[in-house]
């Protein structure tokens, strides 16, 4: 205490010019507008900067609470996505009412595997958030599979890099439907059987899923034709394609759950009997 | 001793109206206005406390921008000249020669009128940066401030001539 007043004493003119200063910049701030104007401008710019750099730690510190955030975020504009995508696609989408079955739960991947050739993944979402098997999965940019088995806080997804899963698709400009199956190679190199020769086909068109599998709802675009070929003995057209997403890289998906899947599966068993 | 601190308060008041009144009201080729109230930062006692002379240099801009009803700038230019007239004295009368106890008992005629153009050039200078407050005023800014240096500095050679004879003891 007593080195410190004995520093003011000694530094005491310096001290009373600043203070001085102070005072006078302070009198020149309110008594006149231009300056005003000026002198806030200043503070602006230095108090911005300063802020800038507070709020980038801050920032830094917040970053798995506003992730979190934003995927919730997402789930409700996934919802609206498909939803969108998915009504659009029908004639006469404007005037007619329509249901549409489908919810998404949001997941995490926590083991992806994609070198064999019939691939699993595991999302930390179980049946008590709502899973159940044979629901399908997907990612912001794709699909990704279709949910196996389920345990109380994991579930099993058979993966679209999976040879033995078929999943419905459409030509977005033909709408001409097929299967899209994984190649067993490359993970982005897929092809499509079963698109019947009469309809058109063309290069660099979007594939979207066909809505005839009630795993997924129609119009999420999966990918592009990459090229094709016109069988003509078989009738159908040998199609090569690759997806938006690699999905061996990915970390977030979206379950999606459809409530009306009961009804179609008994819908289903009464053709059969 | 007593009577120098009376002919500082009188000549203090009379500084500041005769800046106001009559210096305000002078517009030399329609834009300079000559700054006289600087000779009572000149004529100060150059051996006296510091503290109180920035105090007093405040006070003097105070009542100068009080009673012109301009913002802020006569204050920070003269308080700045308080704050910085002991490293001019330095500087115009030499380093290792002795300071001069006083501007006018001082008889090297050419240090004063460093010491002199010095001072009001900085507050001059300091004062139209202040009212400018612009970067595309530069010119403005340096064409008022030497202009108007001229002017303070030919009057405030002549008044100081006032204080030879009062301060004469």
């Amino acid at each position: 205490m007593r080195r410190i007043i004995e520093a003011l004493v000694q530094f005491r003119n310096p001290v009373l010019y600043f203070v001085l200063l102070v005072l006078s910049l302070l009198f020149l701030n309110g008594r006149s507008h231009f300056h005003q104007y000026y002198l806030e401008k200043y503070s602006l710019y230095f108090s911005q900067s300063f802020y800038n750099i507070s709020s980038d730690i801050v920032n830094y510190f917040r970053l798995k609470k506003i992730n979190v955030k934003l995927i919730k975020e997402n789930k409700i504009l996934k919802d609206f996505q498909l939803k969108s995508n998915s009504i659009s696609l029908y004639p006469n989408a404007i005037k007619a009412k329509r249901r549409f079955s489908f919810k998404v739960i949001d997941a995490n991947v926590i083991k992806n595997s994609y070198l064999n050739q019939r691939n699993y993944l595991i999302i930390d979402k179980g049946h008590e958030d709502g899973i159940t098997s044979e629901m399908g999965v997907i990612s912001d940019q794709g699909i990704i599979g279709v949910v196996k088995s389920v345990s109380k806080n994991y579930s099993s997804v058979i993966s679209i890099l999976n040879q033995d899963l078929k999943i419905n698709v459409r030509l977005k400009n033909s709408s001409a439907f097929g299967s899209l199956s994984w190649k067993g190679t490359n993970p982005n190199d897929f092809q499509i059987d079963d698109v019947v020769i009469s309809s058109s086909v063309i290069k660099e068109d979007t594939i979207i899923t066909g809505g005839m599998s009630s795993f997924f709802p129609l119009g999420i675009p999966l990918g592009k034709i990459s090229n094709y070929e016109a069988n003509t003995k078989s009738g159908y057209y040998k199609i090569n394609a690759s997806l938006f997403e690699d999905p061996s890289q990915v970390y977030y998906v979206y379950v999606v759950e459809n409530f009306d899947i009961e009804e179609i599966k008994k819908i289903k068993k009464d053709i059969l009997k | 001793m007593n009577s120098n601190i009376i002919t500082l308060i009188i000549s203090f008041f009379i500084i500041v109206l005769a800046q106001v009144f009559l210096f305000n009201n002078m517009f030399i080729f329609g834009f300079i206005n000559p700054m006289i109230y600087l000779l009572f930062l000149v004529v100060y006692r150059f051996d006296d406390d510091q503290t109180l002379f920035i105090l007093l240099s405040f006070v003097l801009g105070f009542c100068i921008d009080f009673l012109s009803q301009s913002g802020g700038a006569h204050t920070i230019a003269s308080l700045t000249i308080g704050f910085v007239r002991p490293l001019l004295i330095k500087y115009s009368f030499g380093v290792t020669s002795e300071a001069p106890s006083t501007f006018q008992n001082d008889l090297r005629r050419r240090n004063k009128y460093i010491f002199l153009a010095l001072l009001i050039l900085i507050h001059h200078l300091l004062y139209f940066i202040i009212v400018y407050f612009n970067w595309n005023a530069t010119y403005l800014i340096l064409k008022n401030t030497i202009l108007t240096s001229l002017f303070s500095l030919i009057l405030i050679a002549l008044m100081s001539q006032f204080y030879k004879k009062l301060n004469d003891t």
